[in-house]
């Protein structure tokens, strides 16, 4: 992404002219993040518009696809339960961004760990994010844990990557070793997706 | 809760009065009987009134599933939440709690229990008796050690121990093979192998205990004072599957480490009932290479292979 000429500055009034907005973006050769990131930003979050794609999961944190933007971003809903958090985790060269929809959502920035690596991970900063900030990270910033400290409140937030990517590092904080993740989706749309493990064939329901 | 509510709606099952500054949850609790998810968060309950007296004959005790009693003030666990036998789900996240009452058995049906953000220091090794629990929380709390009866959770699938103060886990919890999420991160597990010098050679009473029990010396309560049978029944196996020996109070704590691939290191800690005993999970470098050496390698490795999956998640 690069600065374009001109930068616009979008006021989104519902999610659903966000993802319209969006696909006129992204249409463009060069997409500016600042404008993205106010896009996001300008958007108030209304839990009437999501309350479809927001699917909690007791165990985890859930990702719950909105929309595939054509193949040049996906954008995301995730659900965080009391306590739940992620891995610290890379973006693959991606950008991302993250706009709080509910709740409260604390992120940790760590630096990249060193070459050879065999210590503790660096944290550079952290910071609680309130209903409908919207923070951006890339790889160039550094690595980052997102997680729901609160023990009452669960927490919802939309997020935007681009390129879309499916797979992504995660890091041991204690050693800084990383380890390849898939990620998967728990919700496609609005509908439950269940994932299928490759050892297993998915057999046809009888009488369907 | 205001007065009359089991009149107006007595067939009431969900209530929630979070966030509404409750101090106390009155009387008019135990006359909802199809009542079975109360909702009770972020309030000012805490205090020895906060339940009604009575909750375990009331029809609640047998209708509530689910208890969400976050962001309060409890510093205990209510006696009388002991007694809601029916209860699926339970949370006390985010109150002032120092303890878990080791009544919680009591709760036979829990699936669901969320702990976390308290000032709980240890865990009873009753916890480990509730037969349905999938998920517990214990996160953000100061806790120090983990019983190893808690492997005997056979159904639990996530189980969370971050923000604690562990240095080492049980080597038990590689047992837990439904485990699919174990967050442990913000514990200051050891790093370095530890090697405790500290020995105390056992006692005649231990070492007559030890021979009476390796080699199976009959007896009966008419024979030993009764604080001597107490004391026999209290022998712990030793976790070498060569040894076959047993010990009391004298033994020998060691942490040993398992690798997951040279990417992380789980400090695991059992007991041995001597220094020369060797470990359940030698490190190949030691010199025998028994078949049943092997084998306790192999199921190292199977377990370490599956928790490396929980762990990197």
């Amino acid at each position: 992404m690069e600065q374009p000429v001109q930068t616009e500055t979008w006021k989104a009034r519902s999610l659903e002219e966000l993802v319209r907005i969006l696909h006129q973006i992204f249409a463009e050769d060069k997409v500016s993040v600042d404008e993205v990131q106010a896009l996001m930003e300008s958007y108030e979050s209304n839990p009437e518009e999501w309350l479809q794609y927001a699917k909690f999961d007791q165990y985890r944190y859930t990702r719950n696809l909105v929309d595939n933007g054509n193949g040049k971003f996906n954008l995301m809903i995730l659900c965080w339960g009391e306590g739940h958090g992620s891995s610290i985790h890379d973006h693959t060269d991606s950008h991302c961004f993250m706009k709080i929809l509910q709740g409260n959502l604390k992120e940790t920035l760590f630096e990249w760990p060193e070459k050879k690596g065999n210590g503790e991970m660096t944290k550079k900063s952290e910071r609680v994010l309130r209903e409908n900030q919207c923070a951006y990270i890339n790889d160039s910033i550094g690595l980052h844990r997102v997680e729901n400290i609160s023990h009452t409140e669960p927490a919802v937030s939309l997020h935007l990557y681009s390129p879309p990517f499916n797979t992504c590092n995660t890091f041991d904080q204690r050693t800084g070793h990383k380890h390849k993740v898939t990620m998967t989706f728990y919700s496609q749309f609005g509908e439950r997706t269940v994932c299928v493990s490759t050892d297993e064939v998915l057999l046809p329901r009888p009488g369907l | 809760l205001p007065a009359g509510l089991s009149q107006w709606f007595p067939a009431l099952e969900v209530l929630d009065v979070s966030g509404t500054g409750l101090t106390e949850m009155g009387t008019e609790l135990l006359s909802l009987p199809c009542l079975h998810t109360l909702l009770a968060k972020n309030n000012r309950l805490g205090g020895p009134g906060s339940l009604p007296k009575g909750l375990g004959q009331a029809p609640l005790a047998r209708s509530l599933r689910v208890l969400n009693l976050s962001g309060n003030r409890f510093s205990e666990v209510p006696p009388a939440l002991l007694q809601l036998r029916g209860l699926r789900s339970l949370s006390l996240g985010g109150n002032r709690l120092h303890s878990i009452p080791p009544d919680i058995q009591e709760l036979h049906s829990l699936e669901f229990l969320y702990l976390g953000g308290n000032f709980i220091t240890a865990i009873p090794p009753e916890l480990a008796k509730l037969p349905s629990l999938t998920y517990l929380v214990l996160c953000d709390n100061k806790i120090q050690s983990i019983p190893p009866q808690l492997a005997q959770l056979h159904s639990l699938r996530s189980l969370s121990l971050h923000n604690n103060l562990l240095t080492y886990l049980p080597r038990e919890i590689l047992n837990l093979v439904h485990l699919d999420e174990l967050s442990l991160r913000g514990n200051p597990l050891v790093v370095r192998f530890v090697r405790d010098l500290t020995y105390n050679p056992p006692s005649l009473q231990e070492l007559a205990g030890r021979t009476i029990k390796t080699r199976n010396v009959p007896y009966a309560p008419s024979d030993l004072p009764e604080s001597l049978v107490r004391y026999l029944s209290l022998a712990s196996n030793c976790p070498n599957p060569k040894c076959g020996g047993v010990y009391f109070d004298s033994c020998v704590r060691q942490i040993k480490f398992v690798d997951f691939c040279g990417k992380y290191r789980l400090p695991l800690m059992h007991y041995l009932c001597s220094p020369e005993c060797s470990s359940p999970y030698s490190s190949a470098s030691q010199s025998s290479t028994s078949q049943s050496e092997s084998d306790s390698e192999d199921e190292a490795s199977v377990a370490a292979h599956r928790m490396q999956k929980v762990l990197l998640g």
